[in-house]
């Protein structure tokens, strides 16, 4: 089937002079001569070395833990235990809270006192002399396990009799929709179609392992130098050491990479412990197999649809079921569900819509946040849901979406009137036209094409007031300083604001200067989590550097004896808008007259002499709601929503199950691209994971023992498996974010994994309903098929 | 981190040998490390003294002797990549090689190093048995060659005596009308282990009558193994689509046994019918 | 277990230096400073270690320092720096090939034992050269857009030189 774009609504989005651009990152040349320092480059004098004993049992009492031998050790400096640490406990709930209560139940042990609940589970932190000395040390620690019974798939955690991971019953959290009556859709639907998909435990595999160093210094001040998502878990860490909040000072630095598994607490804590005890340096790095081993995993999900149709694919009503693995400890067990739930219906207006959701303890590695937070795993159930339900009624997939997509200023499966555009059918057309024709395939190979649509939130949950601060300022010689405590991931979030604030004072990128990421020395931005960070701090950036221009061009009006309207800035300079265009052309630096331009540093340096604040910090707030019922989850829970879509052509080989992409295309809508270049790189890491997510990665785990311990078994995309996916960039320019921007994080992974799963049901005719689409799942998905074709 | 091990480094393989014959049975030679070092960073083997043969000239080089091909085991999956003379003679070879690893890992493994670890998965193994190769091993007390075939008994396993070192892989070059090619299936599509090896060889006459056929697979079973029964099956016949077809069957069989993976029975099937088929027509056509 | 004096020729400076025989190359080079060679595995499948050995890219964290004595190495480092970056590190910085960098170190190194041998190779010699080194950022489309830029630059830089008359 020949598809065609779908027109766009007109879209006047003003021409920018540094915001849209593709400009080289303020971050990339550091990094790309080897210059930039991670948290594992850091040395210091006099430095020890620490190693993490872990867990090598899933479910178990500490009989005995003996530790005489490993202390005894020359160059062991220090050995703790719980019960060098009787206080110590972890908040593992949602991070970078101001004053919101800590949920209950969600405190973790920082060491094992009495039972272990999984394997790697921490139990004792050594410093040594040298790493090689703490790897002894860990060796001569002795440990009897008194093994317990596990308990590992939660449908099993949930039954009557089986062992508690986490009290009373195994139920870390519930979630339901009440919306509409589905009884009713039922009856009035002509085809009810059901099905259970499952996706598996994923590791976010990024190249740089958790890594810090800690010291504390002639303040009693706890300094740590770490990778993290969350410079706010200072408080976290002050709690758990018992020491006041300002004498944790977290000295984030540029990661090699988040993906949700370094927004929990990682290694600051024993860093913090350590150096605290030995009042020496103390270095931290886990090594692949550690940190495999010793990070949260994305959820694996069971997920049901019931969904009533009508024949011409209408949705009537949807009953849809989720169990979540929360592995042995909550930490963002409830939040990823919640997500979940929320979007578990997908993109599409469903006036009846029951949910109902459960997240489930057992002794697995214990499961938080993945890009996409429970809203991936939820489309890759709801987006496989409707490829169904098109086969069942023999329509065409994009029809049956057609006919039930969201758009603007309809309410989503929780109420929430969605008020920016919604541009699913624009975005789907896109990538379908991209992808063309099937192309024909011989023999034993057959060729499927898939696409996925998608709604993915952007911004954090409502009723948790979320905030960002940024501060701004101008230097007396025009250049500009940013301070913001914006954790970078590697995306680019320490340059968008750069952007930002470029384009709003006139000044180049290469003006620009930004520190980041202190707890104690740049303003709280929060978590670089939720594809939140454009939306918050950006909007921060936005205010702050607004309120300075505004300060210049009042200042400018005066000395011009214009209004500030007329004014305005550019390439370091101050000008009178007419009097430039009056002499024809572009308003541009070339066009200036002494008479009606200024050099910004001239101006800048006025308003110092006369006492004009060139600085500003500002506050920015999300909208702040209260909390939902949880009888039946209506109304507000996020700022706005990104769409789009992704679609992909797919060989099949049915004699050896392998599967071969032929070609991807992502198109998403993201409001705003404030540097194109980086939301292209977004859209194809994030889908390439996605394409991973549904190829060739799983945490195999039996038994709690994690069976795909390195990069050897666990199996991420190398530069061979996929072609580059073309990235469809629309500015709809109608997102809440600087500029209208959306977000492109989370959204850009969503839609790959169901996009593949669906061409792939396309070619062999037949569906295999659980990720990663193995060769072996394949080869005997492809027999059913011959038997049913029989 | 690595454990403690005392480190040799003899500069000629005479030396090298002297101090293998002295050092055993806790010495082992340590060439490229693709492997040794992973499994000692990994506690599962702890040799107390390692003899560094990588870059023992004895070892290295690729010619053409006598009628044979003679690869140094000391040659790394890399040069074995680029060499004309394994591209002009041993196709099947370089296929396997065009796969191993990755790049920065073929670089320093070595052919040699892939045959005395011996895993299950071994890439440079199934090609080299359709070659009809054979290894030599040389240790202080002299030389011996052992058919490819003998040397590998089981997974990790081999005929290699702890004194001795494996300094030359040898296989006759191969005659007109012939060819062969090689396979591997894995989890993706680079860099990984494989899940199903496959390696044919044919050497045919001008008639279009197939004089013998040699068929070897790894990975679907701890030892490597050739299917002799298909190669029986195939000897002195035309080769037909029927006995593609009957051999590849044969093949699977011999793969998986009734209670083995379905999967691989498939997969093995598949991959030796193919390649029986394209290199018969790359001799006939 | 006894360290000896080993002499590494990193970037151009010469070190010598009393090593453990179980030191990896990757361990000594980053305490002499190399920080730009990360550990991402220490076993060979990721490739961030990635440095040239006497011309070839190899995973630092396979050798042994002491197999690399006399050798010469070549970090990210020596390539380039911030006043003067190679033409490989300035066409990352601008495809957007670098997003977290991790990566970014080791996959330079391959696509320059790469650009050393084939100066102008199609995608498929790009993809298959930089197969052994894992980037979760970028989904290496960048990253190919990269050294093909970089090998156009390379070329004209050639081409000048040779029309100056100078050689390289």
């Amino acid at each position: 089937m020949k598809y065609k774009a779908k027109l766009l609504p007109p879209v006047e989005l003003p021409e920018l002079r540094t915001v849209g651009k593709p400009l080289r990152r303020v971050d990339a040349l550091g990094k790309a001569v080897g210059a930039t320092v991670y948290a594992g480059d850091f040395t210091m004098p006099n430095m020890l070395h620490a190693k993490v004993l872990r867990s090598t049992v899933p479910s178990a009492r500490i009989k005995r833990l003996d530790v005489s031998k490993a202390r005894a050790l020359p160059g062991v400096v220090c050995i703790l235990t719980a019960e060098d640490l009787p206080d110590a406990k972890l908040v593992t709930d949602i991070p970078g809270q101001t004053g919101q209560k800590i949920r209950a139940g969600s405190e973790a042990q920082v060491l094992a006192s009495d039972r272990v609940r999984f394997v790697g589970e921490p139990i004792a932190l050594v410093a040594a002399e040298t790493l090689d000395i703490a790897g002894r040390a860990l060796e001569s620690i002795e440990v009897e396990y008194e093994v317990l019974p596990g308990v590992f798939d939660p449908r099993e955690a949930l039954k009557p009799g089986a062992p508690i991971v986490n009290e009373p019953d195994n139920v870390v959290a519930r979630w339901k929709i009440r919306k509409g009556d589905v009884e009713a859709g039922f009856t009035a639907a002509d085809l009810i179609v059901e099905n259970t998909f499952r996706v598996p435990f994923i590791d976010h595999a990024y190249i740089e392992p958790e890594a810090g160093v800690a010291w504390v210094d002639e303040r009693d001040v706890i300094n740590i130098r770490v990778c993290t998502q969350v410079v706010e878990h200072f408080r976290s860490i002050a709690r758990a050491m018992g020491v006041p909040h300002n004498k944790i000072h977290i000295q984030g630095t540029m990661l090699g990479g988040g993906f949700g598994g370094k927004e929990d607490i990682t290694v600051e804590i024993f860093l913090a412990l350590l150096a605290r005890h030995t009042r020496r340096p103390v270095r931290l790095a886990y090594t692949r197999e550690e940190s495999i081993q010793a990070h949260c995993k994305r959820h694996p999900f069971i997920i049901t649809h019931r969904t009533g149709v009508k024949k011409n694919g209408r949705v009537t009503a949807a009953e849809i079921k989720m169990i979540s693995n929360s592995g042995a400890y909550p930490y963002l067990s409830p939040y990823v569900l919640l997500y979940a739930t929320i979007m578990a219906a997908g993109p599409y207006r469903v006036d009846n819509l029951y949910v109902d959701s459960v997240s489930v303890a057992t002794n697995n590695p214990f499961t938080s946040a993945f890009r996409g937070f429970g809203g991936a795993q939820a489309a890759v159930a709801y987006e496989q849901q409707m490829d169904e339900i098109a086969k069942a009624l023999n329509l065409d997939p994009l029809e049956v979406r057609r006919v039930n997509y969201l758009k603007t200023g309809d309410r989503n499966a929780t109420g929430q009137v969605i008020k920016s555009a919604v541009w699913l059918e624009e975005t789907a057309t896109r990538a379908l036209e991209a992808l063309g024709e099937k192309v024909v395939s011989p023999g034993s190979i057959k060729v499927g094409q898939g696409f996925a649509s998608y709604m993915q939130s952007y911004g954090r949950i409502t009723w948790l007031h979320d905030t960002s601060r940024a501060w701004v300022s101008l230097e007396l010689d025009g250049s500009v300083v940013i301070r913001c405590g914006v954790p970078d991931l590697g995306a680019g979030q320490v340059n968008s604001l750069c952007q930002i604030a470029a384009e709003v004072l006139g000044v180049g990128l290469e003006d620009m200067t930004i520190y980041s990421t202190d707890s104690a020395l740049t303003p709280l931005a929060g978590t670089t989590t939720a594809t939140r960070q454009l939306y918050m701090s950006g909007n921060a950036v936005l205010q702050a550097a607004g309120r300075v221009r505004e300060v210049l061009l009042d200042r400018a009006s005066k000395y011009f004896e214009e209004a500030p309207e007329d004014l305005d800035i550019a390439d370091g300079v101050v000008f009178v808008k007419e009097a430039a265009s009056r002499r024809g052309g572009e308003p541009s630096s070339l066009n200036r007259s002494i008479a009606d331009s200024l050099p910004l540093a001239e101006l800048a340096a006025m308003c110092a002499a006369e006492g004009l604040p060139l600085s500003n910090l500002a506050l920015f707030r999300a909208p702040f709601t209260a909390k939902l019922d949880p009888e039946d989850l209506q109304g507000d829970v996020f700022p706005d929503f990104t769409f789009g879509a992704h679609a992909v052509e797919v060989a099949v080989d049915t004699e050896t199950g392998e599967i071969t992409l032929l070609k991807s295309v992502a198109c998403h809508d993201v409001g705003r691209a404030i540097n194109p270049a980086a939301v292209v790189g977004q859209i194809q890491g994030g889908g390439t994971q996605g394409l991973g997510y549904a190829l060739t990665e799983e945490v195999v785990v039996k038994d709690g023992v994690i069976q795909t311990p390195s990069f050897a078994e666990y199996l991420i995309p190398t530069s061979r498996d996929f072609p580059t996916t073309e990235a469809i960039i629309l500015e709809s320019g109608t997102g809440v974010g600087p500029f209208g921007a959306k977000g492109i994080g989370e959204p850009s992974l969503t839609p790959a994994a169901p996009a593949v799963a669906n061409a792939v049901a396309d070619a062999i005719g037949v569906r295999i309903h659980e990720l990663p689409l193995t060769p072996k799942r394949v080869l005997a998905a492809v027999g059913r098929a011959r038997g049913i074709g029989d | 981190m690595l454990p403690e091990f005392n480190l040799l480094m003899p500069q000629t393989l005479p030396e090298a040998l002297d101090m293998l014959a002295a050092g055993v049975p806790d010495a082992v030679p340590l060439a490229g490390g693709t492997n040794l070092l992973v499994d000692m960073r990994g506690g599962s083997r702890r040799p107390s003294v390692l003899v560094n043969v990588a870059g023992l000239d004895e070892l290295r080089g690729i010619r053409q002797e006598d009628g044979h091909l003679v690869v140094g085991g000391g040659v790394t999956v890399a040069e074995l990549l680029d060499d004309p003379l394994i591209a002009r003679h041993a196709p099947v070879l370089r296929g396997a090689a065009a796969v191993f690893a990755n790049p920065l890992v073929r670089n320093r493994a070595t052919v040699g190093g892939n045959l005395v670890d011996a895993l299950p998965a071994a890439d440079m193994v199934p090609p080299l048995l359709v070659l009809n190769a054979e290894v030599e091993l040389v240790s202080k007390d002299g030389t011996r060659r052992v058919p490819l075939e003998e040397f590998i008994v089981g997974a990790r396993k081999t005929l290699l005596q702890p004194q001795e070192l494996l300094v030359a892989v040898r296989w006759p070059v191969s005659p007109p009308h012939s060819a062969g090619a090689f396979r591997k299936v894995g989890l993706r599509k680079a860099a990984c282990m494989a899940k199903v090896d496959v390696a044919v060889m044919v050497e045919g006459d001008e008639g279009g009558c197939c004089r013998q056929a040699r068929i070897a697979l790894g990975a679907v079973a701890p030892r490597h193994f050739r299917v002799h029964a298909a190669e029986d099956l195939l000897r002195d016949q035309p080769l037909t689509a029927e006995g593609i077809a009957e051999a590849a069957r044969l093949a699977a069989e011999a793969a998986c046994p009734r209670s083995g993976s379905e999967y691989k029975r498939q997969v093995v099937e598949a991959l030796v019918r193919r390649l029986l088929t394209g290199v018969a027509d790359d001799i006939w056509k | 277990m006894q360290p000896r004096i080993v002499t590494l020729n990193i970037n151009g400076r010469r070190y010598q230096v009393a090593l453990d025989p179980n030191v990896t190359l990757l361990h000594a080079l980053r305490d002499l400073g190399y920080t730009d060679v990360k550990n991402g595995c220490e076993k060979g499948d990721c490739g961030a270690c990635a440095v040239l050995l006497n011309g070839k890219a190899v995973n630092s964290c396979l050798v042994l320092a002491w197999q690399a004595d006399g050798a010469e190495i070549v970090t990210n480092a020596g390539l380039g720096t911030m006043d003067n970056p190679h033409p490989l590190q300035e066409a990352f910085a601008d495809t957007g090939a670098v997003q977290c960098g991790y990566c970014t170190p080791g996959m330079i190194i391959a696509a320059k034992a790469l650009l050393d041998r084939n100066p102008h190779p199609t995608e498929d010699e790009i993809r298959e050269a930089i197969s052994g080194n894992l980037c979760r950022c970028t989904g290496y489309g960048q990253i190919i857009e990269a050294v093909q830029m970089a090998a156009k630059t390379m070329d004209n830089e050639t081409m000048n030189n040779e029309q100056l008359g100078g050689g390289r």
